[in-house]
């Protein structure tokens, strides 16, 4: 019976190809939409995974943006189980553009730290910092590919300091002495380098961003964050556990906005489908009460009209995946040149696309098939 | 089948309509039988209740009393749910306008009744081959309706209402859509296939085409006027 579904497809070329184009605009939505979400699922994933095993200590109240005092570092270290801990100032590589899905960042940390806070990262060229380095900086390989840098290069930094009438713009070159390997995390768009350097190029004084410490091993980490807080005083921590929990949130908050965005889009594709399916039934009315009357049951009918419909939806789906898979395509190769990458369409998202496509076909076909299922076929073999 | 023989019976068959509040007696204690391999026509005037007594054969219709047997088995006491299974199996329709599927050629015309059937496939395709071939179709099996005359889709239309081999076949106006060297063919075929035992029972406007049948039943106002056996030359009256 499927051959024959097919074939009423087929015989509708026009039709089906309209069709099968709303639903594939609608699935194109949700896989590029659905790329941007995974890309920030998978990149809070790798970066969860790369830096699971520390806790970050962050000024009262928990604000990026506001900075610690150095000195807390100490008094991190001091508590006991903590094994190692060290500050970070994070700084927009831009300063006049406002950080935007992850934009660049020069981080300013210890040297010999930068293995610590990135577990086994690995680099492409070159070495990571070493005491006494100066005016020297590790790249992320987003940062490298965007300003086309290798090992030995300069890059230029520039740093704003904004006065009551005016403003002083510094700029200073910095010295590529290593690229980082590609890790999917924040740290491919960092530029990193000696935190005293960044704090003098910045006028930061000793401040830092945030303090990442470094648990001993078998120590509680939940138990741990706590303790530090009580400790050192004036500062909030996030324990890892807690820094998923409150990403999380915002990701799924995220995911669910570009998702309905993208919903919507295919849920208004499949009203294409069921209108077609009730044109395509209201035009084969005879043919259907010829079927009956030839002793075809009622879910013949309804297997016929809703496999046509599942197949447009499946047609819909493979044309929506194809160009958005295109798109993406192209669309992260450009960005990979401006140092970024904004979609990721995994197997998951494909499945998804697909099944939801199908779905929506065989529910918008669910309606026109009852019709069709129910004509009496006395009533259908009179109608012309 | 019966002990009398008759492989259809209609006892007392009536069917009521409501047309707004004022009912309209289509069919008024109809009853009569047919034997196996009989070639019967109904005949009458417009509104006289042949088409209503064919769907009520044919289970595209519910009477309001009355019942029918086929095979000796009273079909119209099954659910609505059973009639297609019947319907398949004790019935074939042939209607005045073919009702080919266009889409479908003329093979798979005859192959889609089978497939409502659950017949194997190879057999089907025998079946459908075998049929096409006795129709005189054999070149134009893989021709779609729009390619085929009045006469071959007709005749499709009849290989189709036999390859459940039905115990009836039902044939609304056989003849109404074609030319009348046409419908002599269709004719003969018909007459032929009730020769081979098949039961046909035709309902037509055509004298030309009843006095070919072996028993003529006259309707009039839903009430059977004549039943008569043909032995040579019937005088009827001309059908509205």
């Amino acid at each position: 019976m499927f051959d024959i579904s097919v074939r009423n497809i087929i015989n509708r070329k026009l039709r089906t190809g309209l069709t099968v184009f709303g639903i594939g605009l609608g699935i194109f939505a949700v896989i590029v939409m659905g790329g941007m979400s995974e890309h920030f699922n998978l990149t809070f994933e790798r970066s969860m995974s790369l830096t699971a095993d520390k806790i970050r200590v962050l000024p009262e109240g928990g604000i990026f943006g506001i900075t610690l005092d150095e000195s807390k570092v100490k008094n991190v270290k001091r508590v006991p189980g903590v094994q190692d801990a060290f500050g970070i100032l994070q700084v927009p590589l831009d300063p006049d553009k406002i950080m935007f899905f992850g934009g660049n960042v020069v981080l300013g940390i210890e040297p010999g730290k930068q293995k610590s806070a990135m577990e086994d990262t690995k680099l492409t060229q070159g070495r990571f910092l070493v005491p006494g380095d100066g005016y020297r900086v590790v790249l992320g390989s987003n940062i490298a590919r965007q300003f086309k840098l290798n090992v030995g290069d300069e890059l230029q930094v520039r740093s704003k300091r904004v006065f009551r009438t005016s403003s002083i713009t510094h700029v200073r070159n910095f010295t590529v002495v290593g690229i980082l390997e590609y890790t999917g995390t924040f740290f491919d768009n960092s530029a990193q380098v000696p935190l005293d350097r960044a704090q003098d190029f910045y006028d930061r004084g000793n401040e830092v961003s945030f303090i990442l410490a470094v648990p001993e091993p078998g120590v509680d980490a939940e138990n741990l964050a706590r303790r530090i807080e009580l400790s050192v005083g004036r500062v909030t921590t996030f324990s890892p556990a807690e820094l998923r929990q409150q990403i999380e949130q915002s990701l799924i908050i995220f995911s669910m906005i570009t998702l309905s965005a993208a919903a919507l889009a295919a849920i208004i594709g499949s009203l294409s489908v069921m209108n077609t399916m009730l044109m395509s039934v209201s035009e084969r009315t005879k043919e259907f009460g010829l079927m009956k009357a030839m002793g075809a049951e009622t879910k013949d009918i309804l297997f016929m009209t809703m496999s046509e419909a599942a197949l447009m939806g499946l047609l819909g789906g493979i044309f929506g995946i194809t160009t958005g898979w295109v798109f993406v395509y192209f669309l992260n190769g450009y960005l990979a040149e401006q140092g970024t990458v904004l979609f990721d369409i995994t197997p998951r998202l494909v499945v998804i696309s697909m099944t939801f496509a199908v779905v929506l076909g065989v529910l918008s076909g669910t309606y026109p098939a009852y019709r069709a299922s129910q004509k009496s076929p006395m009533e259908a073999l009179r109608y012309e | 089948m019966n002990s009398n023989g008759a492989i259809l019976r209609i006892r007392n068959l009536s069917k009521t309509y409501m047309q707004g509040k004022i009912p309209v007696h289509a069919l008024n204690d109809v009853s009569f039988d047919v034997h196996k391999g009989e070639f019967l026509s109904i005949v009458g005037v417009s509104g006289s209740g042949k088409s209503t007594l064919l769907s009520l054969i044919g289970l595209l219709d519910k009477p309001t009393t009355g019942s029918v047997f086929i095979d000796g088995e009273e079909v119209t006491k099954f659910k609505e749910r059973e009639a297609p299974k019947i319907r398949r199996e004790k019935i074939g329709f042939v209607f005045q306008h073919f009702n080919l599927i266009p889409t479908l050629t003329a093979f798979e015309n005859v192959d889609i009744a089978m497939r409502f059937a659950r017949v194997p496939k190879s057999k089907r395709k025998d079946r459908a081959v075998e049929l096409l071939t006795r129709m005189g179709l054999a070149d134009r099996m893989k021709h779609k309706p729009s390619e085929l005359s009045g006469g071959e889709q007709q005749r499709v239309s009849i290989a189709r209402a036999l390859a459940n081999h039905p115990a009836i076949i039902l044939a609304d106006e056989p003849t109404g859509e074609v030319d009348t060297k046409t419908r002599e063919v269709i004719v003969n075929l018909l007459r032929e296939l009730s020769e081979k035992g098949q039961t046909i029972l035709v309902v037509t406007h055509d004298v030309a085409v009843a006095q070919k049948t072996d028993r003529i039943i006259t309707m009039l106002d839903g009430k059977i006027e004549s039943d008569v056996k043909v032995t040579g030359k019937v005088k009827l009256k001309r059908a509205g």
